[in-house]
């Protein structure tokens, strides 16, 4: 009973199934694990505890009267402070929505978890309004590393990654508009992924930039990550974002390996920028999986410049009237950036928009010839909480946005990416996501590997203590 | 394609007008800071304006990754 913390998903539903232990006693021992752990990682903004153990009462009550017990059964799990939660007050990551309402009714994905049997132990910490990679929280204070609390957790859902790699929760639900989900999972070491564009209803989730943002799970291993994935799916008639015509479940075929795929890993932009460690994990991935040959993403620079400023315009003219009139509440750290978002000239915009649907063609040509790209999620380990500025490929980049390099031009086409993590040597005990990519609507291939790297040992969680 | 020329006061001077404009209020250090940003921004968007665009390419389509083909039941 004293590793409960440890157990993924399906152990935890498989032991409550069979009486090893009650959904409360799991709730339980996560509590009292975040009260222990939580001030040293600061990945909690909110705790719901009650409704914690509402739920797994509720799910114990379904093993009393011998009823079959949903997928996600007494598992516990956190979301980004974005997702609304039904009486309570949806921060993402500000102190000026802290005068909002509290949410009517939970988010759809919420939702969804909920009636997959999860029980939900609170909010999470991330970057305000969603427009980072670090989770420097200057309201709440950093979300920090579980593997060196010196060192970022990455962004903007910092506070999943670190609930989990901290096991503190065996899932979570964050967003990702340029890395948001691969970024903390690479920097944490945990698994993530990152749905097609149009999967997964954002119906009750805070926006950032409307035109690119997905949502999607984390988890302590990648069977979590996929029941979690299919528990989330499913059609919304009320999210106007939604491309998907069918739910297409990936558990089953998790087992299925790779043989016959056509995987190849990205070199040219993506090499220039990775250093040591993201490339000694590639190598790994790459050997592991039996990758054949390097491929050139199309346009990944122009990709990653447009996607930049589409967010910085989309995500600026969301806040305007805050910029307006509580600029000086806002983040310290990303209110600049807003700002200058906010002034940006529309012929900018417009033409980052023409490129995307170009550059959307070229991705899906990539995507004849291969089933499965690999890449680094990350140029860069953890780096210390302040760092301002780092080198990449011989040049000095702001260390804030550039964390994202190599997730950027990824979800502008709106790939799904699984990411794996691996633990390379040069991170002298830091760990490197590597980001497994399909083709849209290829959820299932992606896990396909990143199950295979699971079963080779090199892709897993280490222990936190 | 002729070199991208955007000067710090160039970028000041821009950033000071088009604030007015959106009733922005900058002080002059912010003026600054957010104009280092824009800075970076321009040659990012300079650059992007380098790549030739068809009359075609356009973006009334709402975004869509591609189009959805519900997949075959996997085999067991």
């Amino acid at each position: 009973m004293t590793n409960l913390h440890t157990l993924d998903a399906p152990a935890i539903r498989a032991g409550i199934a069979q009486g090893h232990f009650s959904a409360l006693q799991v709730t339980e021992h996560f509590i009292a694990r975040i009260q222990t752990c939580d001030a040293r990682f600061n990945a909690f903004t909110d705790f719901y505890f009650d409704r914690a153990r509402q739920e797994a009462q509720a799910i114990d009550g379904m093993v009393a009267r011998g009823e079959s017990l949903p997928p996600l059964a007494g598992v516990p799990y956190t979301v980004k402070n974005l997702f609304d939660v039904q009486g309570h007050i949806t921060r993402a990551g500000a102190k000026i929505t802290l005068a909002d309402a509290p949410a009517s009714r939970d988010a759809y994905l919420v939702a969804r978890m909920r009636q997959a049997g999860a029980v939900l132990l609170g909010g999470v910490n991330m970057d305000e309004f969603a427009y980072g990679f670090t989770t420097e929280n200057t309201h709440y204070g950093p979300a920090r590393n579980p593997h060196d609390v010196t060192r970022i957790s990455g962004g903007s859902s910092g506070g999943s990654g670190a609930a989990v790699a901290a096991h503190m929760s065996a899932l979570s639900l964050g967003s990702d508009t340029n890395g948001s989900i691969r970024v903390p999972s690479s920097l944490c070491g945990i698994w993530g992924l990152k749905p097609t564009f149009g999967r997964l209803s954002r119906q009750g989730s805070y926006p950032f930039v409307h035109s690119i943002d997905h949502l999607g799970p984390f988890a302590n291993s990648v069977t979590g990550l996929a029941l979690s994935y299919d528990a989330l799916q499913g059609l919304d008639a009320l999210d106007v974002a939604q491309h998907a015509r069918a739910v297409e479940p990936v558990t089953a075929a998790l087992g299925q390996g790779v043989t016959g795929l056509r995987i190849g890993w990205l070199g040219g932009y993506f090499a220039q920028y990775a250093t040591e460690p993201a490339h000694e994990a590639l190598l790994a991935a790459r050997q592991a999986l039996g990758a054949q040959q390097e491929v050139q993403w199309p346009q990944a620079a122009m990709a990653r410049a447009a996607a930049f400023v589409i967010t910085a315009s989309e995500g600026a003219q969301l806040h305007l009237t805050d910029l307006q009139n509580r600029a000086h509440e806002m983040e310290p750290l990303s209110v600049d950036r807003f700002l200058a978002g906010a002034l940006q000239p529309a012929a900018w915009y417009v033409n980052a928009q023409r490129f995307r649907r170009q550059y959307r063609q070229q991705v899906q040509d990539l995507f004849k010839q291969w089933d499965v790209l690999l890449a680094p999620a990350t140029p860069v380990c953890a780096t210390p909480i302040g760092t301002e500025w780092i080198e990449l490929g011989g040049q000095t980049f702001p260390c804030r946005a550039a964390i994202g390099l190599m997730t950027q031009p990824v979800s502008f086409a709106g790939c799904p990416v699984a990411v794996a993590p691996m633990w390379p040597a040069s991170g002298h005990g830091l760990p490197m996501g590597v980001q497994i990519i399909a083709a849209p609507w290829r959820e299932d291939l992606a896990l396909r590997a990143a199950a295979v790297l699971a079963q080779s040992g090199m892709a897993r969680i280490r222990e936190v203590v | 394609m002729t070199e991208f020329l955007w000067s710090e006061a160039d970028s000041l001077a821009y950033v000071t007008a088009s604030a007015r404009l959106l009733r922005l209020n900058l002080d002059e250090a912010q003026a600054r800071r957010v104009a280092a940003h824009l800075s970076r921004t321009a040659h990012m968007a300079a650059a992007l304006a380098s790549v030739p665009l068809a009359g075609h390419d356009e973006p009334a389509e709402i975004y869509c990754p591609a189009p959805h083909c519900p997949q075959p039941e996997s085999q067991p």
